[in-house]
């Protein structure tokens, strides 16, 4: 039992911290366009897919060996979904989003919801078309081996999946370092003001329309990236993005919503709980216990567990 | 330098500005005033850019603003001071300042325009790693002026400074608008309801009525005239 509970606990921690990097990408989008985005997870689903083509397809990334190859390719899907989140908006969304829509009764949010929904059926089913619907993944001798600790206490022994272990560094590493740009950096400061006030953040010089196009870009990354460290271990059909998106908006909501730290936490938190859950139930009721911590959490704090405010007490 | 021409806005049906022409020279302390819902307002936003004019044209040395993106004033030294301060109030007030100075100009001269903000307004030192929306009334608009300063512009626009604050805290306000004028050399463009305190800075004013420049001069023509006097100051006939 205790082996079990072991076992659980870091399998949530490891699978979190993944998790937690899935839900940064829809927090930035969140947090700084003010945009619902239910395509975020045919986001997660493309950067899947890039990572697995480019494995396959590139000698250059394959050079790497099977080690480093799916890890190199899970980044290099950051920059490609980037552009392609950076053109999304360019012809799509900034029609219902952002300045354009700021004086809109309803700030353009039905547009958005109708909009996102749209892309996130076009992606699907576009995926299907041309990935097909056999379920891949991309595999790495990793993905079948575990570092094995222990024993501890009562003879536990730990097992650790190599795969999972190595995508949640890179995880916390990609996160440490689109923290510290957001937070340290002229870039990050100007998609923090125009988040903030964006008719300010106009005054002071800042093109809001193309921060909130990086912001969509970077939040594109940031999921596809995750993806593709999620390739690495799981297999996966254009229709996944359905199973994550509810991780990420639970991870997202309980993070207090446009936090970047919160959305991390977010994700650790729904990801420890899923595999807790495992413990004792089945796995179709994972996303019920999900979903049962939600409410709960929501229903104690409805700011989040991490919102911060900034207005006068 | 500034050169309102003939400007005429409207939001829908409505006439906010009709005709209003406006000028402002390199260093020139130049003051609106006018009643609630006059177009002052909006006469800024259509400086900044963020309302199109139905007609009309705004020149900013001899080349029409109007062409240009509204994020392109700041980068030619047009700093707007906005009505209700607008602070970013999720940033610190360091990072306020910081995100004043994005423009070019401002990052060269970050470190020189920082300590005369400090030296103007010491408490966004004492406060730099406060939460701007965690300020008073009083030290947001100091925060927001400081913010204006802070891309090195040729002209300030400031709308309504003294808006709600006390009595005490408008007139360090204005003491601090009249002191960056006199000795930074900039050009200031006042809008304000505290209309005695203003005009007495100013160079020249103008009174905006329902959308409409009714008058314009010298500080004695606009203090002469029986309209100002009755409006806006509350005194008797001259
Ligand atoms: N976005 C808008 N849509 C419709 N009407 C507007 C809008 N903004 C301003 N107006 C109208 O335009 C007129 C001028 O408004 P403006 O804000 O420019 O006045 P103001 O002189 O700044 O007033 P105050 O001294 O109260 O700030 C008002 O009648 C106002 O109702
Ligand atoms: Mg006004």
């Amino acid at each position: 039992m205790f082996e079990n509970i072991l076992n659980a606990v870091a399998a949530g921690l490891i699978i979190g911290c993944i998790y937690g990097l899935m839900c940064i990408g829809l927090g930035l989008i969140f947090g700084i366009m003010k945009v619902v985005n239910f395509a975020q997870g045919e986001l997660l689903m493309l950067g899947m897919y890039v990572s697995l083509y480019l494995v396959a397809g590139f000698t250059a990334i394959g050079f790497l060996g099977p080690y480093a190859a799916p890890f190199v390719a899970a980044l290099i899907a950051g920059p490609v979904l980037f552009g392609g989140g950076a053109l999304l908006h360019r012809f799509v969304l900034r029609h219902v989003s952002g300045l354009s829509t700021a004086s809109r009764q309803d700030e353009g949010g039905f547009g958005q919801l109708i909009v996102t929904l749209g892309i996130s059926l076009i992606l699907q089913n576009g995926g299907l078309i041309l990935f097909g619907s056999t379920p891949e993944s991309v595999l790495t001798p990793l993905s079948a081996s575990a570092f094995i600790l222990g024993p501890f206490p009562t003879g536990a022994l730990l097992f650790l999946n190599k795969a999972q272990v190595f995508a949640a560094v890179v995880a916390i590493v990609v996160a440490v370092v689109l923290w510290l740009v957001m937070e340290r950096t002229t870039l990050g400061k100007a998609l923090r003001a125009a988040a903030d006030n964006p008719v300010a953040a106009t005054y002071m010089g800042i093109d809001v329309d193309r921060a909130y196009r990086i912001a969509f870009g970077l939040g594109a990354a940031i999921t596809a990236i995750a993806g593709g460290l999620m390739a690495t271990y799981l297999s996966f059909t254009p229709f996944v993005g359905l199973d994550y998106v509810i991780i990420m908006y639970s991870g997202v909501v309980l993070g207090g919503m446009g936090s970047i730290l919160g959305a991390f936490w977010g994700g650790l938190l729904v990801g420890f709980v899923q595999q807790a859950s495992t413990l004792v139930l089945p796995p179709q009721l994972q996303n019920a216990a999900i979903f049962v911590v939600f409410l709960l959490i929501v229903g104690l704090r409805p700011q989040g567990l991490f919102g911060r405010s900034a207005e006068r007490a | 330098m500034l050169e309102v021409q003939d400007l005429s806005v409207s939001y829908g049906g409505l006439r906010a500005l009709q005709g209003v022409t406006l000028r402002v020279a390199a260093g020139q302390f130049v003051t609106v005033v006018g009643p609630n819902g006059a177009g002052k307002t909006t006469l800024f936003k259509t400086i900044s850019g963020v309302v199109s004019p139905a007609s009309g044209t705004v020149q900013w040395d001899g080349a029409s603003l109007l062409k240009r993106p509204s994020s392109a004033r700041a980068h030619l030294g047009i700093a707007h001071v906005p009505e209700g301060r607008q602070v970013f109030r999720t940033l610190t007030v360091q990072e306020n300042l910081e995100m004043g100075a994005y423009p070019r100009a401002g990052r060269s001269q970050w470190a020189r325009t920082l300590d005369r903000i400090h030296a103007l307004f010491p408490i966004l030192k004492e406060r730099a790693d406060q939460l701007a929306g965690t300020l008073s009334g009083g030290e947001q608009q100091m925060l927001a002026i400081g913010r204006g300063l802070a891309c090195a512009p040729r002209l300030l626009m400031l709308d309504e400074p003294s808006m709600g604050l006390a009595p005490a805290v408008a007139e360090t306000i204005f003491d601090r608008i009249a002191q960056i004028h006199k000795e930074d050399g900039l050009a200031i463009l006042l809008v304000e309801q505290r209309v005695a305190e203003a005009l007495e800075l100013s160079d020249h004013g103008y009174v905006l009525d329902t959308g409409r420049m009714v008058l314009e001069g010298g500080y004695q023509t606009l203090l002469a005239d029986d309209r100002v006097r009755r409006s806006y100051l509350g005194l008797g006939e001259a």
